[in-house]
């Protein structure tokens, strides 16, 4: 009997041989055909709307460098004074740290664009939108893209902050700008690190320990705190090696206005430029490649796996 | 809801054909094995097994979530490997685990599907509070759905699949971890999108919920489809009537009840007698004439008999007949709501 009743639909079914195109008669309502920036738009609103909802995401994420800045400040700022105006210049702590906090900020942010990612997955809805028709580039473009607008804003609030504390941006408003735009190309390289650690261990705590552990090694191996010159030896050596000392100093550059960069010296480009294009350059790169894996993983986890 | 394609009813096409469907994982696991089905248009089809069976990776590969390693699957006329999109575009899935943004509204989560789904913006608005409407959600559709409980959230999933009025809806275990009362609650939405002309495919491991809901079963095993029919057919294979023998008294009375019961002389050959909850089934030809001859027996034992039905066969026998007796894990497999959703819940 099974067999009957399961033979008899394959058998008619298998006489036609291309099967009907459903014009009309299949779907009864037309599907709209989504546009590549409709999709991007309804993602990016859906991730603004979640980070505003849950305050802890930003403000959570502001709280840790707001902390480092008043009190390293408070703490360091009498020693550290000494160590940063080696080279003569007359600056405070306040302005040197500013803008190694205001890259904290961007890690801090980037951290949580893998941690989104792996709670989708684990809720189901990172499949329930791979079930969807929409583009997925797009979809993943728009959450990118909330991120980055949300790590933006903390920037502006930590620079405003600092300006009052008594930093000093020496380039003005359109240096401020440059350090925003600084903290996003800095930003990327480990939105992608922290997507491809959620992709990999599809855990939730531990791309929650993995980003965030990874955060306060990385500073403090690098110019963040301290000059080139007043950091132990082999430290310097790791530093050269770190993507937040590239951060750090092309936003310190923009700060101080001054060629600040000593770990690749530079003479070509002239004044801060000596300090920018190697920092550019440097994250450019690293957030092409693993940009790149990050979306290798992504292709392969959205099309084939899923457990 | 109008049929516009102009084909008549018994020339219903297939929302669903798969021929030969495997599927292996990258570790070497044969998920499916050569599964065949078509499901028409406008059918409510059940698709039934033990956990592992493979119903939730098929659906999976109809859905277009994993590519088939072997074989052809066409979902409204589509190729799921060669135009997923257009598959995704005409189809509602609804996966195992309850998935909606918890920080979202109700309101927010379904007008999301609808965007995904490309529902024009002119339809928009009133297609979120149509769905939300649907699954009794219009009270509390500006609250974020974390708020919401178990049966709530799952609605709400409901909700969201729907919001395209696709013409064919995937439901994978749908009720799982329901309450009695949410379950029905859902019943009754597949119901009406069913009769609006909706095909729905629906997996499940309650056989009480294939045999209320579905026109057709396909019973899954190890990858491979054992059976296939309607409630009635495949119920009506097991043949036979069923007497369900309640004793007083621990294992070992049941099963020296089992013994006595089997010794009886009158019972014909093809009598199976089994162990149940609280005593003993015994399944034969005219069993009900037995009735009497099996209590004076059991009397003569000294074993005391605290209950005694004659019934029909219910989808728990057709299983127990199709899957011989093996549900994985030993779950699941029960028409008894309460008894079904309490092993479920306490299984995780």
């Amino acid at each position: 009997m099974s067999d009957d009743t399961d033979a008899a639909p394959s058998g008619r079914d298998g006489d036609p041989s291309p099967e009907p195109r459903p014009d009309g008669g299949h779907a009864r309502r037309a599907p709209a055909g989504n546009s590549f920036l409709g999709d991007f738009w309804v993602n990016f609103v859906r991730w603004n709307i979640k980070a505003v909802r849950n305050p802890f995401v930003v403000v959570g994420s502001l709280l840790q460098p707001i902390i480092f800045l008043i009190l390293f400040t408070q703490v360091f700022g009498q020693i550290a004074t000494g160590a940063i105006s080696g080279g003569g210049a007359d600056i405070t702590y306040e302005t040197f740290l500013l803008p190694a906090i205001a890259m904290q900020v961007s890690l801090a942010g980037a951290a949580g664009s893998g941690i989104g990612l792996v709670n989708d997955m684990e809720e189901g809805l990172f499949e329930k939108v791979l079930v969807t028709p929409m583009n997925r580039a797009a979809v993943f473009l728009g959450k990118t893209a909330a991120e980055l607008v949300r790590i933006v804003v903390q920037i502006v609030i930590i620079l405003v902050l600092g300006t009052v504390l008594g930093a000093e941006i020496a380039t003005g408003v359109p240096g401020a700008v440059g350090i925003v735009v600084m903290g996003v190309l800095f930003s990327l390289w480990f939105v992608a690190l922290s997507n491809i650690i959620a992709i990999v261990t599809e855990d939730q705590e531990s791309t929650i320990i993995g980003a965030n552990l990874l955060q306060f090694p990385l500073l403090f191996v690098s110019t963040a705190f301290l000059p080139l010159s007043a950091l132990p030896g082999w430290i310097q050596t790791v530093a050269r090696f770190n993507p937040v000392t590239y951060g750090v100093d092309g936003a310190r550059a923009l700060m101080l206005d001054q060629d600040v960069m000593t770990v690749i010296e530079v003479t070509r480009f002239g004044g801060i430029w000596d300090t920018l294009v190697p920092a550019i350059a440097v994250l450019a790169a690293l957030d092409l490649v693993l940009g790149g894996l990050m979306v290798y993983l992504l292709n392969r986890v959205s099309s084939s796996s899923v457990k | 809801m109008s049929d516009t394609s102009g084909s008549t009813a018994d020339e219903r096409r297939a929302a669903i054909a798969a021929r030969d469907l495997g599927l292996t994982y990258a570790d070497g696991t044969e998920a499916v094995k050569g599964v065949d089905l078509t499901v028409p248009e406008g059918e409510f089809f059940g698709f039934l097994g033990p956990n592992g069976a493979g119903k939730t990776t098929t659906i999976k590969t109809f859905a277009t979530l994993l590519a088939p390693t072997s074989g052809s699957v066409t979902v409204n006329g589509f190729d799921v490997r060669e135009e997923p999109r257009r598959v995704r575009e005409t189809i509602g899935y609804m996966a195992q685990e309850t998935s909606v943004d918890e920080e979202l509204t109700a309101r927010e989560n379904v007008r999301f599907a609808a965007q995904a789904y490309g529902v024009p913006r002119s339809e928009r608005a009133d297609r979120i509070d149509e769905l939300l409407d649907l699954v009794d959600l219009a009270d509390v559709a500006g609250k974020e759905a974390g708020e919401f409980s178990g049966g709530m959230k799952k609605r709400l999933d409901v909700a969201t699949a729907l919001v395209h009025d696709p013409p064919l809806v995937f439901l994978d275990e749908p009720t799982t971890g329901l309450d009695p009362k949410a379950r029905n609650d859902l019943w009754d939405y597949f119901r009406r999108i069913n009769e609006e002309g909706t095909t729905l495919f629906l997996t499940t491991q309650y056989l009480e919920e294939a045999d209320q809901l579905c026109e057709r079963i396909s019973v899954i095993r190890d990858g491979g489809i054992v059976a296939t029919g309607s409630p009635m057919e495949l119920k009506r294979e097991v043949g036979g009537e069923i007497l369900d023998i309640d004793v007083e008294g621990d294992d070992g009375v049941r099963e020296r009840a089992a013994e006595v019961v089997s010794g009886v002389d009158v019972l014909a050959a093809d009598a199976e007698v089994a162990l149940s909850d609280d005593g003993v089934t015994v399944t034969a030809e005219r069993a009900r004439e037995h009735g009497p001859d099996l209590l004076v027996a059991l009397r003569d034992a000294g074993i005391t008999v605290t209950g005694f039905d004659v019934r029909a066969p219910t989808m728990d026998d057709v299983f127990l007949a199709i899957t011989g007796g093996e549900s994985d894990e030993g779950d699941g497999v029960t028409s008894d709501d309460d008894a079904a959703t309490e092993r479920e819940v306490s299984a995780e």
